[in-house]
């Protein structure tokens, strides 16, 4: 089932958390909602789930306006951060009580949860009180505490953030695995972008209220609507450092701590822009390691270098205060306080407004 | 086990052993006088085990009012007092549990909304009510006399229970507030979104959370309405309505004391509280620890 959001804002007293988001989940797609702590992305999930009321603008489930309904009426389900599991209650009666609720005979709510936990491998659990569960077991029942009810959109509040990095990865992939064997709109939030690139048909980038870009996780890692994307999505984050554009020989170039390097040919650079101030934003894993006398470099000293498994991360100070980090192979050696210089993989590199923060229009 | 080691738990023992010896004397000392014959009870030197024992104290006790009616046409005022015995129980039984539905009920709802909506001086509340607690139960009494006779209720059973329900309710609230204050609300908006409503959430969900909480506040009502004697002493005057407490003290009248009736009234009031707390101990550590741990 689609959810359309028209012209939603929150506020609590005075502090506004959502400022009038327009944004459509399409039927069948499982979206993230990805954004720093304090973004709105959890006040957002609230309101589509009803346990919070809306200050202005509408939800639609299907074309159907829901914001009136309570939140037991609007037939979502939802896994929470904490799984907020029924402490009284074992397994089998925390995955039935939605059924229970809904007047679901004894008979068959025996059958489908014996069924779902069949599915989620925890049907020897369902004797147990979920004080008896571990972190994993305890998010199945959340699990399948929302799958049983056969549901028209999954709401999904960071339900992996309380499990170890192991289990994350292993829920990670099992979550994905239900999306695709339910197709059921799926909406899930996360401040972890692993989980969001790794998971989504699209992602919704929050800050302070706003979507920031709404796209397919490949979109919004190599063309990213501004620099808070930029910065927050990719790890190591994006290199950034202030250019000016400058012609040369007829083509556009920017020109980085004295040297001219050549702009990249995705954007749309006018002639009239020359000696525009502009912000390069350049991923680590596109720099690469260059001689120092490299023309087509940029020259500097190794500042820092950081070994992460099988990559190495080594800084260049390429001007005073203005340092660029290469992600290199492990067995590239550098060292500390010695020449070195930095390339840039030109179809790589992104440019941004830094008045707006906008990225500049690409070359279609 | 090293011998430095079985020397202190043994002088751990022993310190347990003789605080347990200084505890349960009394009431041992009691259980004993009630089985003795009356003539033995202040004989010398004094004895602790009876020599003979006997129920005799314990059947004048039960006989009852209705055997001295129904012999001769008495009238109130020649009854023994200890024929009043089983009046007085069952007064304390219906103030005590009066009490305690009152109190349990009346704080938990008012600490689930003290923990669940939002209003001015929401966090002031529970510490104002706490405060009140503080206030010795005594300085109550005349004020609250005075409101009972303008109201015309002394010497009934609704005037000890509210007496008693303003002395449990400010206590209960704050043990109910501490104690739904640890009831993540995520279970509720999780039921919620099961489709139950809020007086369902609150039945199923909350309730059988807050259980050990509720269970401590009840018996903190019941010993302190089972146990008061400022209220009863200072509301009720006909002897067919006062509370055990006060209904005892008629066995010490001035010039002479039943001790024997006296200790088998004591027995028989204790029992009902040893077995209610020997049944609910787990309820009752777990009840006041959370409200210890996160008040």
């Amino acid at each position: 089932m689609e959810v359309r959001l028209e012209r939603l804002s929150k506020s609590f007293c005075a502090n506004v958390v959502l400022k009038a988001l327009d944004l459509t989940f399409p039927e069948r797609k499982f979206v993230t909602l990805l954004g720093p702590s304090g973004c709105g992305k959890t006040t957002l999930l609230r309101l589509i789930a009803g346990l919070e009321r809306a200050s202005g603008g509408a939800i639609l489930f299907g074309g159907e306006r829901v914001d009136h309904l309570p939140p037991g009426e609007r037939n979502i389900a939802m896994v929470f951060q904490s799984y907020a599991l029924y402490p009284t209650m074992d397994v089998a009666a925390n995955i039935g009580y939605g059924l229970k609720v809904r007047g679901v005979p004894k008979r068959e709510r025996a059958e489908r949860v014996g069924l779902v936990a069949k599915v989620l491998e925890i049907a020897h659990l369902l004797a147990r009180k979920p004080r008896a569960l571990s972190g994993g077991q305890r998010q199945r029942v959340a699990l399948g505490r929302a799958m049983v009810r056969k549901p028209n959109i999954f709401l999904m509040d960071e339900p992996l953030s309380n499990l170890d990095a192991k289990l994350r990865a292993t829920m990670r992939g099992e979550l994905k695995r239900f999306h695709l064997d339910l197709e059921t709109t799926s909406i899930y939030v996360t401040h972890d972008q692993l989980e969001a690139m790794t998971m989504s048909d699209l992602v919704a980038v929050m800050n302070e209220g706003v979507v920031q870009q709404f796209a397919t996780p490949e979109e919004v890692y190599h063309c990213p609507a501004n620099l808070f994307v930029a910065g927050f999505i990719g790890s190591p984050p994006m290199n950034f450092c202030e250019v000016t554009l400058a012609e040369r020989d007829g083509t556009p170039v920017l020109m980085l701590a004295g040297r001219a390097i050549p702009a990249p040919p995705a954007f749309r650079l006018a002639r009239a822009d020359e000696g525009r101030r502009l912000v390069l934003g350049i991923r680590t894993q596109d720099v690469r390691l260059a001689a120092p006398d490299d023309a087509d470099a940029v020259p500097g000293t190794v500042w820092m270098v950081e070994l992460i498994g099988s990559e190495r991360l080594v800084g260049v100070e390429v001007a005073p205060k203005l340092r660029i980090t290469a992600e290199v192979r492990a067995e590239v050696r550098a060292a500390i306080d010695t020449p070195a210089a930095v390339a840039f993989d030109p179809a790589r590199r992104h440019l941004f407004d830094p008045a707006t923060g906008r990225a500049l229009p690409r070359a279609a | 086990m090293t011998t430095r080691a079985l020397l202190g738990r043994a002088l751990l023992y022993g310190l347990l052993l003789a605080v347990t010896f200084v505890v349960c004397f009394p009431l041992l000392w009691a259980f004993f006088t009630s089985v003795k014959p009356k003539d033995e009870i202040f004989a010398w030197p004094p004895t602790l085990l009876p020599e003979a024992w006997t129920l005799e104290n314990d059947r004048a006790l039960f006989a009852g009012k209705d055997a001295y009616f129904q012999a001769g046409g008495a009238t109130a005022t020649a009854v023994p007092p200890s024929a009043f015995f089983l009046d007085w129980f069952l007064n304390s039984v219906v103030v005590a549990l009066g009490t305690t539905a009152i109190s349990t009920v009346v704080s938990t709802l008012a600490a689930y909304s003290l923990t669940r909506f939002r209003f001015p001086g929401q966090r002031a509340v529970p510490y104002l009510a706490l405060v009140g607690y503080m206030v010795p139960s005594i300085i109550f009494v005349f004020p609250m006399f005075l409101v009972m006779v303008e109201l015309r209720l002394t010497d009934t059973f609704l005037s000890l229970v509210l007496g008693y329900v303003c002395i449990t309710l400010p206590f209960c609230m704050w043990l109910m507030w501490t104690f739904l204050r640890g009831v993540p609300v995520e279970i509720e908006e999780a039921a919620l979104v099961d489709g139950a409503s809020r007086l369902r959430v609150f039945f199923e969900i909350v309730l059988p959370t807050a259980w050990p909480g509720i269970v401590a506040a009840a018996i903190f009502s019941l010993i302190v309405s089972w146990n008061d004697y400022l209220f009863g002493r200072g509301f009720m005057n006909s002897m067919e309505n006062l509370p055990l407490t006060v209904g005892v003290m008629h066995f010490f009248d001035g010039t002479h004391v039943d001790l024997g009736l006296m200790m088998a009234s004591s027995v028989l009031m204790t029992v009902p509280m040893a077995i209610l707390f020997a049944l609910l101990q787990r309820h009752l550590v777990a009840g006041f620890g959370a409200g210890a741990v996160k008040g």
